[in-house]
């Protein structure tokens, strides 16, 4: 099973399916599943450790991590991603029984050898739903992030955003 | 005289005898400090004494007993919270305990003041909390929310905050008497260590060597409030050392040399011995030509004024972010038949080095860890990695040992990229002269990505934005040991294999003991010559902090604060602690 050829594949398939970004105002429901998706990527998972809290994408402790802005992932694949880690990669999986069997990529861990990713904090399935709708409405597909996405993301009781001010 | 004496001391003991009024004990002097094994009861210091042994005269607690240790009491802290990067906070102080009062923070900075002296209970008399902005800090904090502690000087508490201050505290009350701004995290500089006081200075240094800082070292004068000295850890421009970094780019002006764990002071030359931080970015030293002084080093430097006496580079160039922050105990030895002034270093790379604390000269080393693939060996007469070229700028050190912009993955590196041996102080035993080692075994893989400049020399790069060159990979199971080592020739003379790596630290008693904490939550005590575990207990959660001993009205305890899930790259290759949930828990141990 060579992954990274299933994954250059899924990659190129999915190029030019980037979303349109929302434009309507969010209904309070809307606003609120935003919400807990931006805190299980903030704290709960803490994807933003290695991925950035703006999701560009990093290096440092946290591994090589991709910028989430500049995926072209469909959000079913995101999801997947999410759940099952990319293998050979830093990337952990949340889902906490993959690779027990072939939900993930048609594959066990005794297949993948070396290569299984490593868990990170497990996730329920609205968990990774929550996630992901945050990230395709906050960042997936858009340019770099503003003053306001950073107040948006950090609050306005820290020094954080100050940089980012015009 | 005689009268007011009197008078004093009867005044003082109606106050103490009131519940109200807090029992005064006595200014933290210049002279206490250089005097601590006049007060075995206390731990004043933040490595014990100013030598760095982490080592207690008490032997209530010894070999013979300590099977029959018990749980004293426990109390719970805060300062788990998030903020940041960081899903939560963590606790690495070592306590400081003066006459049954003790001293602790938690990660975001908060002072707890615990009177401890009922043996019974610890009773929280007066917590500061400093109100640290937890995104700012924490988002430039490299490998958590972290503070290893406070110093004490006259009536007062001297500690930090992640984001960059130092406070002065009213010991009875814990108000705040001044508060200043060392560390600025607008530019990624932030505080972890615990201050080192030597006379009326505090001396601290700034972490950040994986955001694009400079390194410096800082005195405060506690009487003013104000900085007394500060010295960069990278020369600048003219200054002896800032030729090595051949760039032609001025990139030392972000070249790293941090500073988070505190120094070990001789008082004799008055010189202090502060562990360096690595070379920034990284992972990427092609982007750094030349040996990076004063990165992955030990400076000698005067307290008085922070002037560089001598500096000792460990890893040149170094290409695996072999920082050497921890600490560099101060040890008499015969060398070859002949006294000598040693200062010595259980290294992240991997290697034990004495040096001559007079002058910085090499007088041994030797590989401590278990594997060690990244040079052949060091030379006899230097201390250099014997693979070390000094006509190269860029080190090639083993082949696949490290990796570069041809070859952005290394193979195997070993030790991993986290050491060796990190902050986690090591302890000596001045009876049986050993010196205990505990570290992280084992190996991984490190990663180059070419790294961009910063803004202020023409790239995209701005402040607060990692600045790392690359990445570490956990590829396979690190573990643990806990090592006996000769000073005089870094020979390992006991080795004991831990299920896990080191990252608490050790402290060793004179009932010849030395005590561990583990990642599994297990706090152990050993035979200090064979190293044999005595006793374990387990507190269900992870322990980061080294733990101290004291005494109060005769008896005497072992205390340690406890809490920590583990960090991602710990428990990916431990699944088994997965589930472990943080805490915040001082634990005080007594024997039964």
């Amino acid at each position: 099973m060579n992954f990274a050829t299933t994954i250059s594949i899924v990659l190129l398939l999915a190029a030019g399916s980037i979303p349109a970004q929302a434009q309507a105002p969010l209904s309070p429901e809307e606003a609120r599943a935003l919400e807990y998706g931006k805190e299980i990527y903030k704290v709960k998972a803490n994807c933003q450790f290695c991925h950035k809290w703006d999701a560009s994408g990093d290096t440092g402790y946290g591994g090589i991590a991709l910028s989430l802005r500049k995926t072209a992932l469909t959000p079913e694949q995101f999801a997947e991603v999410v759940k099952c880690g990319r293998p050979g990669t830093a990337m952990p999986y949340h889902d906490q029984f993959a690779y027990t069997d072939k939900r993930c990529y048609g594959v066990t861990r005794a297949e993948l050898g070396k290569d299984a990713p490593l868990l990170g904090e497990s996730l329920q399935p609205r968990e990774v739903d929550a996630v992901v709708k945050y990230l395709y409405a906050k960042a997936v597909g858009r340019g770099p992030a503003t003053y306001e996405d950073c107040v948006d993301f950090w609050g306005q009781d820290t020094r954080q955003c100050e940089p980012m001010k015009k | 005289m005689k009268t007011l004496a009197f008078a004093g001391a009867l005044t003082c003991s109606l106050l103490a005898g009131t519940a109200l009024t807090p029992v005064q004990a006595a200014d933290m002097t210049h002279e206490r400090a250089l005097n601590v094994s006049k007060e075995p009861h206390n731990w004043l210091l933040h490595h014990g004494n100013y030598e760095g042994w982490r080592f207690s005269q008490l032997k209530q607690i010894n070999t013979e007993n300590v099977k029959n240790l018990r749980v004293a009491f426990t109390v719970a802290l805060g300062g788990y919270e998030s903020g940041g990067r960081y899903k939560h906070g963590n606790l690495q102080a070592t306590p400081i305990v003066e006459d049954g009062m003790m001293y602790v923070t938690d990660g975001w900075g908060s002072v707890y003041a615990i009177d401890v002296a009922g043996g019974k209970k610890g009773l929280i008399k007066w917590k500061f909390d400093p109100g640290t902005d937890r995104a700012w800090a924490g988002d430039v904090a490299c490998c958590g929310v972290n503070n290893r502690g406070v110093a004490l000087w006259k009536d007062k508490i001297i500690s930090i905050s992640l984001d960059g201050r130092l406070f002065s505290l009213n010991k009875a009350t814990g108000e705040m008497v001044w508060e200043r701004k060392v560390a600025d995290p607008a530019i990624a500089e932030t505080l972890t260590l615990a201050p080192l006081v030597v006379r009326d200075l505090a001396i601290v240094g700034s972490a950040g060597g994986e955001f694009g800082i400079r390194g410096w070292i800082d005195a405060t004068d506690l009487n003013t409030g104000k900085q007394a000295w500060r010295t960069f850890t990278i020369p600048g421009a003219g200054e002896p050392g800032n030729e090595t970094w051949k760039d032609g780019k001025e990139r030392w002006k972000h070249g790293g040399a941090s500073v988070w764990e505190t120094a070990t002071y001789d008082p004799e030359s008055d010189t202090f011995y502060q562990g360096i931080g690595n070379a920034g970015p990284d992972w990427d030293p092609e982007y750094r030509p030349g040996d990076n002084k004063w990165a992955a080093s030990v400076l000698a430097l005067s307290a008085t004024d922070g002037k560089i006496k001598w500096g000792y580079q460990y890893t040149p160039n170094d290409p695996y972010d072999f920082d050497e922050i921890s600490e560099h105990p101060i040890i008499n030895a015969k060398v070859n038949g002949e006294d000598r002034k040693l200062v010595v270093h259980a290294a992240r790379n991997g290697f034990y080095y004495a040096l001559d604390r007079t002058n910085g000269s090499f007088v041994t080393g030797k590989q401590y860890v278990d594997q060690l693939n990244w040079t052949p060996g060091l030379d006899p007469k230097t201390g250099r990695p014997l693979n070390y070229n000094p006509n190269t700028d860029v080190q090639e050190y083993a082949p696949g040992s490290h990796s570069s912009r041809a070859k952005p993955t290394s193979d195997r590196l070993c030790p991993s990229h986290y050491g060796g041996k990190n902050w986690e102080p090591g302890a000596y035993n001045p009876e049986l002269n050993l010196l205990y080692i505990p570290s992280i075994e084992g190996c991984n893989t490190v990663e180059t990505v070419e790294q961009k400049d910063f803004v202020d020399q023409g790239g995209p790069i701005k402040p607060r934005e990692r600045f790392a060159g690359g990445a570490g990979k956990p590829t396979e199971r690190l573990y643990g040991s806990l090592k006996a080592l000769d000073p005089a020739t870094g020979e390992t003379k006991v080795r004991l294999k831990l299920e896990y790596p080191n990252y608490s630290g050790a402290l060793a008693t004179a009932g010849n003991l030395v005590f561990l904490g583990h990642y599994d939550g297990s706090f152990t005590a050993h035979d200090a010559k064979s190293l044999q575990e005595l006793w374990s207990f387990n507190m269900g959660t992870g322990i980061n902090a080294p733990a101290v001993t004291y005494s109060v009205n005769g008896k005497q305890y072992v205390a340690v604060l406890v809490g920590s899930r583990q960090a991602l790259n710990v428990w990916q290759h431990a699944p088994e602690l997965k589930n472990t949930a943080t805490a915040s828990m001082l634990y005080v141990f007594e024997q039964q």
